[in-house]
């Protein structure tokens, strides 16, 4: 059995530090005479990088150490991962690119297209993390006004479409969402092999669309019993359809020597959190149940880092501290290993891992947690004598 | 006066070229070392760099229904070939006017504003079916008008929000640093009075065909253009087949005849015939031959430097 391990591009800039969420690396917030690879220097004249030359810098740390490629996210305020992947094609090597993508958002047959172009122009090294939308105003955003269930309808459909142009010389399909005559894509294109699909979701609807198209079933963090549940339950449905799901875990690391510096860094970060981060935190809004799944998991107000202790080794807040998930592993080196070793236990078969700054906890995960995966238990036992 | 040059590659041009899969193996006396990764990628990288040492302003990738995704070429050269603009083609079936928006903004951050958009013009039924493109002849054009009215919108203005027959935004609308970037220069073309018409609304640059009555087109479209309050740069897609004499050029056209309206002559004859489309008010030239990387060092080398020092004189008076 082999596992697979992606890091993370950070779309929307990065911090130096998980100690303060203040964008200073990139152009994604006032920059300043602290800020790096920002595109602006502190005058605000352009200073011949930008913040591509940053994210490139990210992906090459990850194939170094061994990381199988990143996962590329997108939201209204971020660049677009089909357009860094093919910006970073040619100059990487392993490197695999998982775009997330909403498929609503284009035409079926031509990012069929482009799929197999990014293939050609990469050597086989696109990937998928197909994900279908929170709701709520950020849909809106995006010129999307689609309901949740329907959103996964459309999905499926979209899917149906993508790949049935890719396998077939010439492809009909009269769905509710999409239709096609003919469709097909040239021959040198549909050599490629069709790019893995990782698929992110947690509603009744979502697992549905797994269980037909994923070849990973991709979840966020959540309590290891209330995710084991979930494995299972989308496991079933892949198995009811024949197949056999492989599932995958996002999750952050805060991953030090010591436990006790790991968790110095998160109380560190705590105590920085502005009032606004801490507003918007206790709101929310969107018809993500994968999102409520975790704000039902965790207290309406935290005064104390330590109330967002959820587990031993697992710290519910880091949405805090920067865009994303809430819960993420802290720890030694050792103890994050165990940690992903259960998850591997649990019956993980792939990861998309991450830290904060990426590019220096790329290097710092990818050769002190990594090769300590699958020996823990006996790391652990060494220490103890 | 102004004039940028562009350097055509059609990725789906010569499709053989530089991709081993569709070319007869090497003879088993030769240890073939390429992997089977390596394809036309690497011939596309070579003709965008052969444009960027030749002077060439930019290159111009078309939509090509049969070949790469030119968006995609496009962004995988941008880093490896500097300087020079790509002006990228897809139809406006593309999908989203706000995602197709988004990818721009993403491309311009990280090249320094070198994308160009080449709206395709629509193809016919059967092969829009094949794109899942439904929309009733009649309605291209506004289809496509809207796209470019979303696509501008949410990068332009925020709050956004569009309520129209093909797109819907609300509440939409690119903030920092997204809408500093500058939006791509929209390229349209067509001849029709209703793509002229088009044109003067939401073109930066109308491409007219080497077959065009350009003095006539030229007139008309200035018209409409200085009627919307807008200006609409004149650009013209021109083959050329130049070599060093008369008698060579006319020789290579009855071995291979060249496309359509293509100019045929000697680098000075061809320069000139040029240089007067420039004259009429042609700004941006789309020049194009084949093989497109030995062509793109015969144009840079020995036209573009004859065209430049003829534009660079005034015309003596006729």
């Amino acid at each position: 059995m082999s596992i697979d391990f992606f890091w993370r591009l950070p779309t929307h800039g990065c911090h130096s530090s998980i100690r303060r969420g203040n964008y200073d690396r990139g152009d994604w917030s006032a920059t300043g005479p602290h800020h790096l690879a920002p595109g602006l220097d502190g005058a605000g004249e352009a200073d011949g990088f930008a913040y591509i030359d940053h994210l490139a810098q990210i992906a090459k740390a990850a194939e170094s150490v061994g990381f199988q490629g990143g996962l590329i996210p997108s939201f209204p305020n971020t660049d677009d991962p089909w357009v860094i992947a093919p910006l970073l094609a040619r100059e990487t090597r392993s490197f695999r690119f998982m775009i997330a993508y909403q498929p609503g958002f284009g035409n079926p047959v031509h990012f069929a297209r482009a799929s197999a172009s990014l293939q050609r122009a990469s050597g086989g090294r696109a990937l998928f993390n197909i994900i279908t939308g929170g709701g709520g105003p950020a849909q809106l955003w995006w010129g999307d006004s689609f309901a949740h269930d329907d959103r996964y309808g459309r999905t499926s459909e979209w899917l149906d479409v993508f790949r049935g142009v890719w396998e077939h010389d010439s492809f009909d399909y009269d769905g509710r969402f999409y239709r096609v005559e003919g469709a097909h894509l040239p021959a040198h294109l549909r050599a490629e092999a069709l790019p893995e699909l990782w698929f992110s979701g947690s509603s009744e609807a979502a697992l549905q669309v797994a269980a037909r198209h994923a070849d990973y079933y991709l979840s966020w963090l959540e309590p290891f019993d209330q995710l084991a549940d979930k494995f299972a339950r989308v496991k079933e449905r892949t198995a009811q359809l024949g197949g056999e799901q492989k599932v995958s875990v996002r999750v952050d690391l805060v991953a030090r020597k010591t436990e006790e510096e790991a968790w110095a860094d998160i109380a560190r970060g705590f105590e920085n959190v502005s009032e606004a981060t801490r507003a918007q935190w206790r709101r929310r809004d969107g018809d993500s149940v994968g999102a409520a799944r975790l704000a039902a998991l965790r207290p309406t107000e935290a005064t104390h880092w330590q109330d967002l202790k959820i587990a031993p080794g697992l710290w519910g807040g880091f949405n805090l501290l920067r865009g994303g998930p809430s819960i993420g592993i802290v720890g030694s080196y050792e103890q994050c290993a165990e940690k992903l070793d259960e998850l591997i236990r649990l019956g993980a078969d792939g990861f998309i891992l991450a830290g904060t700054p990426h590019l220096e906890e790329a290097w710092r995960v990818g050769e002190e947690v990594l090769p300590l995966l699958g020996q823990s238990a006996g790391a652990l036992r060494e220490a103890a004598e | 006066m102004t004039l940028t040059i562009h350097w055509q590659l059609d990725v789906a041009a010569e499709p053989a070229r530089g991709e081993p899969a569709l070319r007869p193996a090497l003879p088993p006396l030769l240890r073939d070392p390429r992997q089977t990764s390596q394809n036309r990628f690497d011939y596309y990288a070579q003709v965008a760099e052969a444009a960027a040492q030749g002077r060439f302003d930019g290159l111009y990738l078309p939509f090509a229904a049969d070949g790469d995704d030119s968006r995609i070429v496009a962004a995988a050269l941008a880093r490896e070939v500097r300087r020079i603009a790509l002006v990228a083609g897809f139809p406006a079936s593309v999908g989203s006017a706000v995602y197709a928006a988004k990818q721009a903004v993403s491309f311009q951050r990280a090249t320094g504003n070198r994308l160009g958009w080449a709206i395709a013009p629509d193809a016919d039924a059967a092969t829009r079916a094949g794109f899942g493109d439904f929309v009733p002849e009649a309605q291209l054009g506004q289809r496509l008008e809207e796209f470019l009215v979303v696509a501008r919108g949410v990068h332009g203005q925020h709050p956004f929000s569009h309520a129209g027959a093909f797109f819907a935004v609300e509440q939409g609308g690119f903030e920092a640093p997204l809408n500093r970037a500058a939006f791509p220069p929209v390229w349209l073309q067509g001849e029709s009075e209703e793509a002229l018409a088009l044109s003067a609304r939401q073109a930066d640059v109308h491409l007219f065909a080497p077959t065009a009555d350009l003095a006539a087109l030229i007139e008309g479209l200035d018209g409409l253009a200085k009627a919307a309050g807008r200006q609409v740069g004149f650009g013209l897609h021109q083959p050329v087949l130049a070599r060093e004499s008369t008698e060579e050029a006319l020789f290579e056209a009855g071995r291979s005849p060249p496309p359509q309206g293509a100019l045929v002559g000697s680098y000075e004859e061809v320069a000139g015939q040029l240089a007067r489309r420039v004259r009429l008010g042609i700004g941006q030239l789309v020049l194009s031959a084949g093989p497109q990387l030995e062509e793109a060092y015969r144009i840079g080398q020995h036209l573009l430097p004859r065209l430049r020092a003829l534009i660079a004189t005034p015309a003596k008076a006729a």
